[in-house]
Parts: C-alpha cells; structure tokens; sequence
C-alpha cells in the first residue's frame, strides 16, 4: 500500500522502526538514508543486512536497533539474504503458512517489504555476484547500496567505488601519488543492465526524490536497485554537521546525478522499453571543484602538481552528465 | 532452558547472563509483547525490550548538545528528516523537542534549520537549557 | 498441494536419488542449490520432482554455493524448512556460511557426497570435504550406501529441527561409490515419512511481522564465548535426540542406527575403522580374514558429530590393535580420525596398538586386498604387542612406501 506523503510535515508523521543509540558516528547518511527508506512505507518490512558501519553498529550483542525483523549472515549475502527471505514469504503464501499477524498484513494489501542494506565494499566488490545472481533471478526484493565511497568500517580502505582522486588508507596520496588511481565502477547502469524493473540513484538530502524512488521500487515486482550517496564523516573528513551540505554538494555539481531507470516489460517478460529519467536538476551546476574542496579526502588534488586530477574530475563529471541527458533525451 | 530474552524487563538482569541462559543462536528482539502494526504505534507506546537500543543512551558521546528554541520554530522538519538518530521528536507535524538519550551531537540540526536566528544551536554540553535560550542571538542581516 | 509419488517397497536408487527422494519427502520449503559432481543429481532429482509436480517448496538455482547456503540460512532464519547439497569445492566455498548456519542455530540440511578436494582438481570421492566441515558446528551423519543415505536424510531434519537441538544437520554419502551406485532402497511412502518428519516449527521467525528479531547479531569479548559455549552444549547434548530419533526410525522400518556401527565387534583382537562405503569393503575383508583364523572386525561412526566419545572407546577398548583408515590428505600430521580415535581410548586408559592407513584418495580403488593387507598389519602387530609397521603409511599408491613414525 502506497503511503501517502505529500510533504515533510506529512512524512513527519512516520513512526521510525530504526532506533536511536546505535553505534553509528554521528552525522552519518547511513542512518538518514535508512530511515528514509524505511519511513517511505507502514507495510512491514524485513531488512537484511551486508557486514559494515551500518551491521556491526545496529546489532552489537545485547542490543538490537531494529524495530523490524532482522538479518545479517555475511559480508558477500545480502542481496541472497533478502532474496531467499522473499522467496521464502512467498512459499509460505502459496502454502497458507504464514504467521497469523502477517497473514492480516497480506490480507489488507500491506505485503511485507523486504529490502537490502549493503556498503559499497558489500555490493561494488564482494557482494556483486551474489547481487548479480539475485537479480538475475528477478527475486522481489529491494537493495540499497548505501555508497560512501569506501571500506569505512574496517579504516577507511579503497574500494571500486572509491573515485579518482580519494586518498583512502590503500590508496594514500603521498609525494608520488594522487591517491586512488581508478574511476569509480558505474553501478546504477550494471543492475539497470540486468533487466530489473526499477533502478535509481538518490541522495539522502534530497529527500523526497528518495521516498519517492523508493516507493517506486516497492510497488514494481522484481528485484530494484537504489544505490544512495553517503556522504562518510569519518572517511570523507568532512564535519558531522556537514553532510547534508556535502550531499548537497554533490548532487548540485552533478557528481552524484539523481536519475531512475525503468525497465518496462511486456507478459512474456521482454523488455519493451528502457527509460531513464533525471529527476533533479541543479538550478546552477557548481563546479566539481566546489565538492572536492569540502572533503579533506581530496584536499591533496588542490596541489598544483595534482591539479590536473580536478579537471580530469570536472571532464568525467561533464562527460556523464550529457550521457545521461542524451539518453533522456532519447528515451532509452 | 535458556531464559527468554523477551520476558525480561531490566537491562541489569542480562548484562551478566552465564552461557546457560542464552537465547540459542543470540537472536535479539525488539520488543516484549507483539506488536501488530509497528509502523502506526508512536515509540511512548511501544513495549520495547530491554534488548533494543531505544533503552539504552549515547548522550554521553556529545561535547556540545542541540539546544531547540520553540519561539522561533517553524515545524519544517528539515531537523527531523535529516536527524540521523531518531532523536528530533516531532508529533503532529510539530517539532516537540530533542531525544538527548539518543542524540550524538553531530549538529545537522542546527546546520539545515533554516530560520533566521536558527531555532536549533549547539551549546555546550554542561550548559542548562535556559541559560541557553537566554543567550540566544538576535536575526542576523543576510549580505546583500 | 503436491503429488503423492508411488513408490514401490523396493526401489533401486543410487545414493543422489535416494538423497533427493528423502529431500522431496520432506517437502522442504527452501531448495537453494548450485551444481557440482558428484552432488548434482540430488538438485537435478529435485528440479524434476518439482517440474512434475511432486514438490510444493521452492527450489532456487544460486550462483554459487556460498549463495546456496545463505540462502538456507536466511530461509531458515525466516521459518521454514531449507535443505541444499553439495561436495568437495562447493562445500568449501560454503564453509564461511556453514558457520554461520550453525552459530544462527538453524536447522538446515545439507546432503554431501564426499569428494576431493583439489589442487590437483579431481571429481571423486574422498573424505576431505567431511574434514574441512568437521568443527563447523554442525551435526554430522556418515551414509554406507543409498539405503542410508535415504534413511538419515529423512532423519536430519526430524534430529536438527527438534526443539532441544535446534542445529543443522549434513548426511554424508561418498562420491560414485554410493552417490551413482544404484542399489535396492526401501523408502517410506510420502505420507509416513512426512507423519516421522513432522511439520516444520519455526523458532522466531522472521517472517512474523508482530515478533520482530533480530538475527546474526555481533558479539564481541564479552559475550561470544558464552554462545559458543551453549552452541557446543546444545550439539554436545544432541545424542539423546539422536538416539530418540534412531528409535523411533527402528520402530517404524525396522532399520537400526546407533552412535557407533559395528561388525563382528564382540570377540574381535583386530579391527579396521574407517568411514564412507569402505566400511562395506572393511566387512568381507573381515570375513576372509576370519576364515584364515584372525578374528577381524570393523567399527565405524554413524554420527561424526557430536563425536562418540564413550562409544568409540567402549568398542575398541579391548581389541589388540586398530587400523584407522583416514580417506583426506592429513597436512602435516596424522589423519583426523587416527588423532580422534587415539585421544578417546588413551582418555580411557586403553592402550592397543594404533596404526594410520591414508587412503583412496582422490577416487583411488579401495580393494579388499588392500584392506586384508592393513588386517595382516594388526595381526602381526596384535602378536607383538607394538607397532611392527610405520605408525602412519600410505596405502595403494604407487612409488616407494611412504610411511612416517
């Protein structure tokens, strides 16, 4: 069921199933993006989640902040975690099995909701096979990749997430390095790519882009990917108070582009149709520098000798934009 | 047997729990008794357990603590959606106050209110509230 | 609602079929697979059972193993039945997961048909996948044959869904020998061996939108050592389900299942241990070595784990000397048995000789001279009183003897 919000006083009156006095650093988008997602909806909701920040800071024995049914089994898993979940709810439908109080759930039209919460480390890297075989499955489950550009928890290592540019605990700039020498891996394309229905790119500062994807996504069957900007104070360096403006940022220069990609299919299952569709557009496009100069991480590229990495940014940045704007234009 | 987690209601009766009194596999839970509709009951009413962490606090994480001034408040809830601790309490669509148990410190807050003076400031920690709102500064002129 | 498959008092099965036959009687709701020999026909049985109609659960091909027992694990996590099968490098990539299944204390089945593990690759049947997963936390049950095979499937899932063990549960079959060797199998109809089973009971599940839980939980210094305490209690204390459990299996089919298996155990001076179908071999081995006058018997384990501590040591106590025959490439020490079984009667005060045979691995042929050549060993060792052969020797293959201690 479709929760209505058509505003944020309305969106206020959400009664948040992820609790307070977690472990999580202060200021961090992990949490605002979970309770974005998870406040998006009052159906139930089961969560499965990767190793990272956000599973080892929500679920330290004795304490759980999780308001709804819960798991993590590894690092690698979560999309089969939540997959396996969904198709386990889904036999015991058929099978007229379910505990009484989610079969009345059911029978008002409030289907569970079963959603992924996995790092960039969790979903670019380790956990892509799992996620690439649960969405080749067409499973219906959701999955946020909750993308802070790095293996934050385990130090702040590289990931294939991590931009061009970042000085990570791998990837250190020093006298004779830039630091991270690799573009970062274009994840949003790679699950559009698999055919699911619904794919989007959000950022938690612009909230209501990010409710609304999400409700997108949970009312198509299939597997939909949302991968969402988590601006990381501990490893992007910036001020706790600042990752809304640094979101902001990112999204303002384009570096993190708001878009969705639907793909429609026909009853056999083909896809008809492919669009993508910006669903924000920066009143004024800032310059990638502007970005850049918020987060420590790249505070070496404004060297002279690293210069040239900011304009190649800016190149990279540009190039997307009017990749993304072509395809638009085009419908596909 | 071990002892059910769920039946427990002080946090002291776990803290020093022997192997023999585990919940097999250390499942946790949310709350005491079920709760049908999680998402249309307000946390005042829930029976949560002792093992969720909405009874616990990290108050004591903060240097400096966000201090709400209701004069000034417009109820956007810009502090709320981007509280990243559940701990701006809004009901009604009004902003009621600041969950210190919960709230870590980090001043987005403060930093989205867009009211001109804020209606969220960071104090020090061991400041009283009213000597805070007592200081309050006046509306700043915006550069033209 | 599934099809009841008729079934004849006798079939004749190979090892995977009746392992895949158990898995569909036991109409488990979560099938999450990956292919590997010489496991495979097990999932390829099943996806067949359920083209047809005999199956209600789902059955998912993963990408992976690692995938498949995840999948277990979340299924299980949320309630209900969740079985898979593999062997050899597809055991192995699970291990991380296996873990996680056991520590989570859920009831998953895993149907193993024991292979080698590479390098060098090789697709046949030895025991060193049934090592890698023996600390994992999980109830282990050794198959002779497809008749087994069949009997402990079905009886995995009434032992680890049981209230007081709550602990997944792998059969153990070997690769070929038992796996593709059709033999007769007497099965239960569908609906008695679903009456033995029972229904699935789920213990918090996550599937109950009122009750939620939270499951996989990190646990640091001060608390992890107590739940791996109460883990190793609860698989500790696993037996007396088990036995309850054997029971019960007896009474209905008549087939007996102990802790321990035994053969012509009770005036015995020497005897072969050994597991998988080398215990059938071990058998006539013993009977043409009776013939010629050595009173020869074999002894083998039922349940790997939780280890038959007392049992072992009561049936080989009193022998003369004991062959323990380890089918994995030890690493750098004895086999895991010889150190098991050497450990259970010295802890008893039992001192018989004690020699180590590696053998048959990768597939290698495991012939009843072989096996005559190890009784002739202990014999002539028994006489002695000592070891008059090296404590630990490779045996059938080629090259000069390799032997150490």
């Amino acid at each position: 069921m479709v929760k209505k919000i058509k505003n944020l006083k309305e969106f206020s009156l959400s009664n948040d199933r992820f609790e307070g006095a977690n472990l999580m650093c202060p200021g961090c988008s992990h949490n605002i993006i979970v309770r974005e997602v998870l406040n998006a909806t009052d159906d139930p909701v089961i969560v499965a989640t990767a190793t990272g920040c956000l599973e080892v800071c929500t679920a330290v024995y004795p304490k759980t902040s999780w308001d709804v049914s819960w798991i993590h089994i590894g690092f690698e898993n979560a999309a089969v975690a939540a997959a396996t979940v969904s198709a386990a709810y889904e036999v015991m439908k058929k099978k007229g099995k379910l505990p009484p109080a989610t079969q009345k759930m059911v029978d008002e039209g409030r289907e569970p909701k079963i959603v992924a919460f996995a790092g960039d480390g969790g979903t670019y890297d380790i956990g892509f096979q799992s996620l690439s075989g649960a969405f080749e499955r067409g499973h219906n489950f959701m999955y946020v990749c909750l993308d802070n550009e790095v293996y934050a928890n385990t130090g702040g290592q590289r990931s294939s997430s991590t931009p061009i540019g970042a000085s990570t605990t791998t990837s250190p700039a020093g006298s004779v390095s830039y630091g991270e020498k690799m573009m970062k891996k274009s994840m949003v394309e790679i699950m559009a790519d698999h055919g699911a229905p619904y794919v989007a790119q959000v950022s938690p500062s612009k909230w209501k882009d990010l409710v609304k994807k999400v409700q997108k996504g949970f009312e198509v069957y299939g597997p939909v990917y949302i991968n969402a900007q988590s601006a990381c104070t501990t490893e992007w360096k910036h001020a706790p108070e600042d990752t809304i403006e640094v979101s902001d940022l990112g999204v303002d220069s384009c570096v993190w582009p708001l878009y969705e990609i639907i793909n429609e299919r026909d009853e056999h299952g083909i896809i008809y149709s492919t669009k993508l569709n910006i669903t924000y557009r920066p009143k004024t496009k800032i310059p990638v520098e502007e970005y850049l100069a918020a987060q420590p991480r790249f505070r070496h590229l404004f060297k002279p000798e690293n210069r040239h990495i900011i304009d190649l940014w800016q190149k990279a940045v540009d190039a997307r934009w009017e990749y993304l704007q072509k395809r638009e234009e085009a419908g596909v | 047997m071990a002892r059910d987690l769920k039946e427990i209601k002080d946090i002291n009766e776990i803290k020093d729990l022997g192997w023999d009194e585990l919940i097999p596999g250390a499942a946790l839970f949310s709350f005491t008794e079920p709760v049908e509709d999680v998402a249309e009951v307000p946390m005042e009413e829930r029976p949560y357990a002792p093992t969720n962490s909405h009874e616990w606090q990290v108050g004591d994480w903060r240097v400096e603590k966000p201090v709400y001034n209701r004069d000034l408040c417009i109820d956007c809830q810009f502090c709320w959606v981007f509280c990243p601790d559940m701990s701006i309490l809004s009901r009604d669509k009004k902003m009621i106050g600041v969950i210190y148990e919960h709230c870590k410190g980090c001043g987005i807050c403060v930093e989205v209110c867009p009211t001109n003076p804020k209606s969220l400031l960071m104090f020090p920690e061991h400041m009283d509230n009213d000597e805070a709102l007592s200081m309050w500064p006046k509306k700043e002129e915006k550069d033209k | 609602m599934a099809k009841k498959y008729e079934l004849n008092e006798v079939e004749v099965w190979d090892g995977n079929m009746a392992a895949a036959h158990a898995l569909r009687q036991a109409q488990v709701d979560i099938l999450a697979a990956y292919p590997i020999t010489p496991s495979t026909p097990i999932v390829q049985n099943y996806s067949k059972f359920l083209a047809d109609g005999y199956v209600d659960g789902e059955f998912i091909m993963v990408e992976s193993e690692h995938s498949a027992m995840s999948g277990c694990v979340a299924a299980s996590a949320a309630g209900v039945r969740a079985a898979t099968a593999t062997s050899s490098q597809g055991f192995a990539l699970m291990v991380e997961v296996l873990y996680q299944a056991s520590g989570m204390r859920l009831p998953i089945v895993l149907t193993v048909v024991n292979r080698a593990l590479a390098a060098p690759l090789n697709v046949n049947g030895d025991h060193s996948d049934m090592y890698l997963g023996r600390d994992a936390g999980w109830i282990n049950l050794c198959s002779y044959n497809p008749q087994e095979a069949y009997d402990l499937t079905l009886m995995a899932f009434k032992i680890g869904e049981d209230l007081n063990v709550r602990l997944p549960v792998m059969v153990h079959q070997d690769g070929f020998i038992c796996s593709h060797t059709a033999q007769n199998v007497k099965p239960m109809q569908d609906e008695e061996a679903a009456e033995f089973i029972g229904e699935f009971k789920p213990v918090n599940s996550m599937l109950d939108v009122s009750n939620p839980v939270t499951h996989g939980v990190q646990t640091e210094e001060d608390w992890h050592f107590e739940h791996k305490a109460r883990q190793h209690h609860d698989l500790m204390n696993s037996v007396e389900t088990i036995k309850k459990v054997f029971k019960e299996f007896e009474d209905r089919t008549g087939r007996k299942y102990d802790m321990v298996y035994t053969y012509k155990m009770d005036d015995a001076d020497v005897a072969i241990f050994a597991l998988g179908t080398t215990v059938e071999s071990a058998q006539i081995a013993a009977d043409q070595m009776r013939e010629k006058g050595i009173k020869a018997g074999v002894v083998s384990l039922r349940v790997l784990r939780p280890f038959p501590f007392n049992e072992i040591a009561d049936v080989l106590g009193n022998v003369k000397a004991i062959g323990v025959m380890d089918r994995s490439a030890p690493g750098g020490t004895f086999g895991a048995m010889f150190n098991e079984i050497s450990a259970a009667l010295l802890a008893r005060g039992k001192s018989p000789v004690v020699l180590n045979y590696i053998y048959g691995l990768g597939g290698r042929d495991t012939t009843i001279e072989m096996l005559k050549g190890v009784y002739e060993d202990l014999a002539k060792s028994a006489e002695a009183g000592e070891a008059v052969v090296p404590l630990q020797q490779f045996v059938g293959l080629r090259g000069p003897k390799l032997a150490f201690y």
